[in-house]
């Protein structure tokens, strides 16, 4: 069953970004599953790029929530920021260069690596196909599990939000070895880890650049974003793979999808939209040329354009 | 000429595949700790392979010359050995992480009978040697100012093959300091380049948005020796660009008139490789030799240096860039360094 999206446009100081999530989460009307003592908070710290280029959550937005979360459950509960070390990424640097650091000083909270977590194999079947994850198994023990991911266009997936920032959470670092199915294992880790709240962090977006959206989206459902912010992204949500792989296995359903607070056109107006030239088919068109040059002409390949084959 | 490659990262897997393209050259050992770095030199036909660089110089199977791109920190240690074993050496940059250690492999270059130069690459930027050639014609009148600019990931770039940094980036006894040591040497020695002799730093200022321990941003002014010439610097590794985007710049103001590489490197960086790419496919058609990497103007460079180097080998002559400039480019740094300590971006 879909759930209510609320969006509520916020600015960018400290206090605009609390009262805009206080605000969101009355507008959904958010009530805990049970007594909160402890909360997860997972970011979105794909790569050591900052929060102004549109790739990483903001550090004040997981601060707001921080805020938000004391004031409404008590002082006393522990809260972690966690993220995953990824394919290019260590966690241990990311908190650092991206403001965690400061930011887990100045709250009082722990930071956490999801791959040095107990780790238990899980198997998932998803279209038909089994996929096994790594599953960091303190996450499954939170009170609150908050997923805040960023809004961001992608190359292979179009858009990646919630049920993507998700996938991040997967304890192996070498994540691309799920690439070649990427959609399904989108849905696969999704059937595993279920945040009870999703806030998006909009407040700087990445389509063909990045904007400042000044956008602060909440949901309890996953897919119920995704499908939102697929609209804002100029995509159709129907023709999204992961979403329409969700939907068939009952991760998803459209019934009950609305919106609350502010109207998706204002984001939607002002979202930089893929184009031809920032879409996956560009790239593959360049990069087919490009190695096809190289194996009739055996000509030197830069380092950075180089696939390993070992 | 027998080489021999040592480091096999980034930097040495280019290097390794330029020397393929260069005539008379013959890659015939390989060293690296990773043996997955092994296995893609391997690949392209390398027999003798080591897991340690120390066994490749004592083993030395016909090696006469040793390119060298390992981590910073373990420059130093692996020219010397070479020197001293009597290989010619080409060194990535740095030279080394401390102008002590620079000083001795001036010492040790000095005493050895082989060839030595340092990759400086951006020496053999095209647009770089025609500014180089303006301004020497004097076509520009007195040379003023020169303002370099280079701003991208450094070594946060990630390729189309997802890998983390190496660990030795993020440690600042290893990587000898932040972009000043990488982007900042670079453009440091280019300013002496034009400048055509000695420098000193008047003020450096630095950034840290990574919240590192060494700086991720840097201004800095420096002027020639006798304070006719002022270098305006301004690098950084905190702009995110998507390869082939470069965001590099050099102006140089006389007062006659100015150069830009801006109008002397392709505008249109695609259409640059389309261009240049074609020209190697009717080469490699009329069967002559292509011209590698030349559709890009930047890794162009790095073909360039070391053909450069061999011919230097081969004719007995001296390369153009010698451990004096490696040694007077870290003096510069560590000057700036020095300078930098009261003076932090707020």
């Amino acid at each position: 069953m879909g759930d209510v999206v609320g969006l509520v446009r916020t600015h960018s100081s400290d206090e605009d970004i609390k009262n805009s999530i206080e605000k969101a989460l009355n507008l959904i009307d958010f009530k805990p599953k049970c007594a909160v003592k402890s909360v997860d908070i997972k970011a979105n710290l794909c790569y050591y790029w900052d929060a102004t280029t549109g790739y990483t959550t903001d550090p004040r937005v997981v601060a707001g929530i921080i805020d938000c979360i004391r004031e409404r459950y008590g002082s006393d509960i522990n809260i972690r920021v966690v993220e995953a070390d990824a394919t290019a990424m260590r966690t241990k640097h990311a908190f650092l260069m991206l403001g965690y650091e400061k930011l887990a000083e100045e709250k009082n909270v722990e930071l956490f690596n999801l791959s040095k977590d107990e780790i238990h194999e899980e198997n998932v079947h998803v279209n038909g196909r089994g996929i096994v994850f790594q599953i960091p198994q303190s996450l499954l023990k939170s009170d609150l599990f908050i997923n805040v991911p960023k809004l961001k266009i992608m190359r292979d997936t179009k858009i990646t939000c919630a049920l993507k920032n998700i996938f991040g959470c997967i304890a192996s670092p070498r994540k691309i070895v799920y690439h070649p199915i990427l959609n399904e294992a989108i849905v696969g880790i999704n059937k595993i880890l279920h945040p009870d709240l999703t806030i998006v962090d909009g407040l700087v977006a990445l389509g063909r650049f990045p904007i400042q959206l000044g956008l602060i989206m909440i949901s309890k459902d996953q897919f119920s974003i995704d499908w939102i912010a697929s609209q804002i992204m100029g995509f159709n949500p129907s023709k999204i793979k992961f979403l329409k792989i969700a939907m068939k296995e009952k991760l998803g359903n459209l019934e009950g999808i609305r919106t609350s607070g502010e109207n998706v056109i204002t984001f939607k107006k002002i979202f930089p939209k893929e184009n031809f030239f920032s879409s996956k088919r560009w790239w593959d068109i360049q990069l087919g040329l490009f190695n096809l040059y190289r194996e009739v002409v055996n000509d030197v390949v830069p380092p950075i354009l180089e696939k390993d084959k070992s | 000429m027998n080489v021999g490659m040592i480091g096999l990262g980034h930097m040495g897997m280019l290097h390794l595949k330029n020397c393929l393209h260069v005539d008379s050259v013959k890659v015939v050992a390989a060293a690296d700790s990773s043996k997955r770095a092994l296995k893609k030199a391997k690949l392209v036909g390398i027999k003798n392979l080591y897991t340690d660089y120390h066994d490749l110089l004592s083993d030395s199977v016909d090696v006469d010359t040793v390119i060298i791109s390992l981590p910073n920190f373990l420059h130093f240690n692996s020219i010397k050995l070479s020197l001293e074993a009597g290989f010619n050496v080409f060194v990535e940059k740095p030279m080394a992480i401390t102008v002590d250690d620079c000083r001795k492999i001036v010492k040790l270059v000095e005493k050895s009978d082989g060839k030595f130069m340092v990759g400086h690459c951006m020496r053999f930027i095209n647009g770089i040697e025609k500014m180089k050639e303006i301004a020497d014609e004097g076509r520009i009148g007195n040379l003023e100012v020169v303002t370099l600019e280079q701003l991208l990931n450094g070594p946060f770039a990630h390729g189309v093959d997802f890998t983390p940094v190496p660990e030795w980036w993020f440690d600042p006894k290893k990587n000898g300091g932040g972009v000043l040591m990488d982007l900042g040497y670079h453009v440091i020695d280019l300013f002496r380049f034009f400048v055509g002799g000695d420098s000193k730093i008047l003020f450096s200022c630095f950034d840290h948005k990574f919240n590192l321990s060494f700086e991720d941003g840097a201004i800095v002014i420096l002027v020639s020796s006798d304070s006719s010439i002022k270098g305006i610097i301004n690098i950084g590794w905190y702009q995110k660009l998507v390869f082939p985007e470069y965001n590099f710049r050099a102006i140089l103001h006389g007062n006659a008139g100015y150069v830009t590489s801006d109008n002397l490197v392709p505008r249109n960086i695609y259409l640059h490789a389309v261009k240049e790419g074609t020209k190697n496919l009717l080469r490699k058609i009329v069967r002559k030799k292509i011209k590698p990497l030349s559709y890009s103007y930047y890794y162009e460079s790095y073909y360039k240096e070391l053909q450069h180097f061999f011919d230097c080998i081969k004719n007995d002559s001296d390369p153009s860039i010698s451990a004096i400039d490696g040694l007077k480019t870290l003096e510069l740094i560590e000057e700036a360094y020095k300078t930098s300590s009261e003076t932090q971006f707020p």
